[in-house]
């Protein structure tokens, strides 16, 4: 098996990931709920994990560091703590529908688009800049896009929203792992991002990073002021409510080490290397249309293409019967296809990690021109 | 022995108090504060010896972390609030 679904869900993890969720289903119980030992084995556990976090993302106080379900989880408790009925709000021509579809659940949102051509940078700044005006409450950005793997000029829209004292969220979904993020340096109100794909979690983990205290999206028991009717107003407790998933955070928090002993840059270096390469193949294969930023520094481990007279789906799964694991449609991202004009076909998506190989690339092309053959 | 329980908000503000004492010398546990001094139920302490309480507090103050309340741990399963 070729495993090229990585912006999905990271499958190949390092093995002390698997081997951290076994002990903790055996040995931890809930965090916060106890004084006995497994109690307090999940308490420092979930601590070592907020630490970890917290460490690698550059916050200066762990309590920061929120558990969730996932990025979406995430991005809704950040997205419903900043945005309001009626206000308007300013979101990235690249976002997923963890954030459009959110922003539409709340009424008489305005969401203005952002728009600018794929892997233009400046384009997407000036247009950030026209955009972000006073009566604007939000303003959304991805950092990588999820479909193009475009790398968006997250620091330089990040002080345009300190400037102008505007609150942001950023979803790192895809680059949580492989890109650095300085929450401090960015100076962000929420940053939201999956424990399975860059930081090799098993899924149902996610992180939270918050700037600003957020708003409970549940309610329920905290293991804290459990007299009181109304969530506690400190965090982590406030947006924590119910039994933590420690089996989960116990796999993400050895799957952060491993970012941390690999390092950010090697990672990220190590995915570009193979998608330049891919890219290089890819673009001499007649009929084949690759979504690349022609050898700019903007686009990450992630490349979408269309083939003339085949629809992605069909590719998707020939591939699939050659034991490559590609994405083929849309990739919950509708508003990303409508700015790139890929809406109607949607693309098939390859993405990269650390486990992949060069080997693996050649053969995969290899395979691939088998299938559009 | 005599004891001081700093009591914390929750569990995490328990642990990185305990954290910071420990990295700064300080001897420090996270015990789950005793039922007659939780106040609104449910909460977090760090336990540290009496001897270690000036230098404890002059840690925390420093970082700003310091506890919701202070108190001494009287041996007999009472406790009794310190002010600073």
């Amino acid at each position: 098996m070729i495993y090229l679904d990585s912006a999905a869900t990271t499958l190949q993890k390092p093995p002390q990931v698997a081997q951290a969720v076994a002990r903790a289903v055996n040995m931890l119980a809930s965090p916060g709920r106890g004084g006995h030992r497994p109690s307090v084995l999940a308490g420092e556990m979930a601590y070592r994990c907020r630490e970890a976090a917290a460490q690698l993302f550059h916050l200066d106080d762990p309590q920061q560091v929120v558990f969730t379900l996932n990025a979406t989880h995430a991005l809704n408790i950040a997205i419903h703590s900043l945005v309001k009925p009626g206000d308007k709000v300013v979101v990235s021509a690249w976002e997923h529908n963890a954030v459009t579809r959110t922003l539409q659940s709340i009424a008489d949102v305005e969401v203005v688009v952002a728009k600018a051509p794929l892997f233009n940078q400046n384009a997407t700044l000036t247009a950030f800049s026209e955009e972000i005006t006073s009566d604007v409450k939000a303003v959304i950005f991805t950092h990588i896009s999820n479909v193009f793997g475009f790398i968006l000029p997250v620091d330089q829209i990040a002080a345009l929203c300190r400037s102008r004292n505007i609150p942001f969220i950023i979803d790192a979904s895809q680059s949580a792992g492989c890109q650095p993020i300085d929450f401090r340096r960015l100076g962000a109100d929420f940053i939201a991002m999956p424990g399975h794909k860059g930081l090799f979690g098993p899924q149902g983990t996610g992180l939270l990073l918050c700037g600003q205290n957020p708003e409970p999206l549940i309610t329920g028991g905290t293991g804290s002021e459990s007299r009181l009717q109304s969530m506690p107003e400190f965090l982590p407790d406030r947006v924590e409510a119910g039994t933590h998933n420690m089996a989960g955070i116990a796999g993400l928090l050895e799957g952060i080490r491993y970012v941390q002993q690999i390092g950010i840059e090697k990672i990220g270096h190590h995915e570009r290397a193979l998608m330049e390469y891919l890219t290089a193949e890819m673009v001499l294969l007649p009929s084949v249309e690759v979504f690349s930023s022609s050898g700019s520094s903007c686009q990450s481990g992630v490349l979408s293409l269309r083939v003339e007279g085949l629809d992605c789906e069909t590719l998707g799964e020939r591939l699939a019967e050659q034991g490559v694991c590609t994405r083929a449609g849309l990739h919950c991202a509708p508003l990303a296809h409508q700015t790139a004009g890929t809406l109607a076909s949607g693309t098939l998506r390859i993405s990269v990690s650390p486990f992949n190989s060069q080997r693996e690339m050649e053969r995969f092309i290899d395979i691939f021109s088998q299938c559009i053959g | 022995m005599v004891f001081y329980y700093l009591n914390c908000r929750s569990l995490t503000y328990a642990q990185r108090t305990a954290n910071l004492l420990e990295r700064g010398g300080v001897t420090a546990s996270v015990r789950r504060t005793p039922k007659s001094i939780a106040g609104v139920g449910c909460g977090y302490s760090v336990k540290i010896a009496s001897r270690h309480l000036a230098p404890a507090i002059a840690l925390l103050d420093k970082s700003n972390l310091l506890p919701k309340n202070i108190y001494l741990d009287q041996g007999n399963g009472e406790y009794r609030e310190v002010f600073l």
